[in-house]
């Protein structure tokens, strides 16, 4: 076991870590954890550097977390959208070793005034909701539309075959839960026997796939323009529709029946993102990426109660996940079976 | 289900007695508090109807265990029995949880049975009870406003 970090301890290694970077003596100033990013530890600071201030965020692969992912992924995913097709804070640095900060971390820009809507709050977007929710799917339809093919991320991700995105995160998803289940699930299991009997059309573009597009996952500034898409640590190759299953889940409606995302009714949302994507959303294709999305979020909760068990019982985010969350996606889950079994 | 509220409330305990590092104290300390008041809340759901909700669905599975037994083969057919003559002596969250996970295997293993032999109406009817189990075991968390 590592010895702990305490404040000062990591103000002073970033600072000495940030002046071999700048070549230049960089001072740490505020430097505070903050809620979000389930799957690293996030801290906001300013960095003092030849008189300029720098705000940054420090995102730290934590002891246990959420999701397990590669954090070279996330960070050239950054590297692939900042300036481009979705608004994304600049990376900074990446370090995969353990040397600097114990755990491996990457920096990027902060972008300062905008707000994260909570996934549970009610009608978080108010009267600016249509304005937001057209930005939303517009930008997922543009992360469609890009060429993944030059961007850093293709350089990472393994390129799957237009007609076997499907099979390979139905396979991962499945497996997680495999590995990680504590008590049997037997709604999620008929949904996963389901998709594999029925597997939906081959893709019709291999895509980036943000891997958690949803409400709350981006920066808005209050006056109904977003700001910055985030928290892109599951990001991957693959089938767009994915994205956009995920993204009209019910479980990120905040209690809304009428609007996906509680932001646009489904229909306007799936058009934008048909017009700015260039593909269809076919509902066939669609309806088993939706079932399938909720396999996935039901495979996150159950890896997030196994950590929850494995560190002690000491972060409640893990625990809240992976009990609340859990049941809120078998009864997705359920009632999307019994509507599909009656559709065919 | 997991984790058990046993678990998150003894979780609740040590997250907050644990002496938080200086840059975790302001924003993500608050974070933290407010899932624990979360935790708390809902654990009052669980305490309320943990055990009726418990005590039902294993209920529910013995009986479509009861009738699907003869319409198996007979291996399956002959656990499904045994189980269905079972009952829950201990009424605590741990004791149930326990018989629970046996009966959900055995649930697991007949629904694939009754796909594998096209069984439609046993199929629907499993999916029912689905439903009713997910309705069941839903925690109803209030909406909270937004920030």
């Amino acid at each position: 076991m590592t010895a702990p970090i305490f404040a000062g301890g990591l103000a002073e290694r970033l600072a000495a870590y940030l002046s071999r970077l700048w070549d230049g003596p960089v001072e740490i100033r505020d430097l505070s954890r903050i809620p979000g990013g389930a799957s690293r530890e996030t801290y906001r600071f300013d960095a003092v550097v030849g008189g300029e201030t720098r705000g940054l965020i420090l995102r730290r692969d934590p002891p246990g977390s959420l999701i397990d992912t590669d954090r070279r992924l996330e960070y050239a995913a950054y590297e692939s959208f900042h300036g481009r097709e979705a608004p994304t804070p600049r990376p900074v640095a990446l370090e995969a070793g353990e040397s600097e900060l114990e755990r491996p971390f990457f920096l990027m820009e902060r972008i300062d005034g905008g707000r994260a809507a909570g996934p549970f709050t009610a009608d978080p977007y108010g009267a600016h909701a249509r304005a937001l929710g057209e930005q939303f799917f517009a930008i997922l339809g543009r992360i469609a539309r890009a060429d993944p093919a030059g961007l850093p991320i293709a350089r990472l991700s393994q390129t799957p075959a237009a007609d076997a995105c499907w099979l390979r995160e139905l396979d991962h998803w499945e497996g997680v839960i495999d590995s990680d289940e504590q008590h049997p699930q037997p709604i999620v299991r008929a949904a996963i026997r389901r998709l594999r009997r029925n597997p939906p059309p081959s893709a019709q573009k291999i895509s980036v796939v943000h891997g958690d597009y949803r409400s709350g996952n981006f920066m808005h500034d209050g006056g109904g323009r977003i700001v910055a898409v985030l928290d892109w640590e599951m990001a991957h190759l693959g089938d767009p529709l994915e994205d956009l299953g995920w993204a009209i889940d019910p479980l990120w409606a905040h209690f809304e029946t009428e609007r996906v995302g509680g932001m646009l009714p489904r229909a306007e949302a799936i058009a934008i993102w048909e017009r700015e994507s260039g593909l269809a959303a076919d509902p066939a294709a669609l309806a088993w990426w939706e079932l399938f999305n909720a396999v996935k979020g039901q495979g996150i909760w159950t890896s997030a109660a196994k950590e929850y068990a494995d560190g002690g019982y000491r972060d409640p985010v893990l625990g809240f996940s992976g009990w609340y969350t859990a049941r809120r996606h078998d009864k997705i889950i359920a009632d999307r079976l019994v509507a599909l079994e009656a559709w065919t | 289900m997991t984790p058990s509220v046993p678990e998150l409330l003894v979780g609740n305990f040590l997250c907050l007695i644990e002496p938080p590092q200086p840059e975790a104290m302001g924003e993500f300390m608050a974070g933290k508090v407010a899932v624990t008041g979360l935790i708390g809340l809902l654990a009052a759901q669980e305490a309320q109807s943990g055990v009726e909700t418990r005590v039902w669905e294993n209920a529910a599975l013995r009986a479509l265990f009861a009738e699907a037994a003869a319409a198996v083969p007979s291996d399956l057919g002959d656990r499904l029995a045994a189980a269905a003559a079972g009952e829950d002596r201990d009424l605590s969250l741990g004791a149930l949880d326990r018989g629970n996970a046996g009966l959900r295997r055995l649930l697991i293993e007949l629904h694939v049975a009754a796909e594998t032999a096209g069984d439609r109406a046993l199929d629907r009817r499993i999916l029912g009870l689905y439903q009713q189990m997910a309705d069941r075991r839903l925690l109803t968390l209030p909406p909270m406003p937004a920030r």
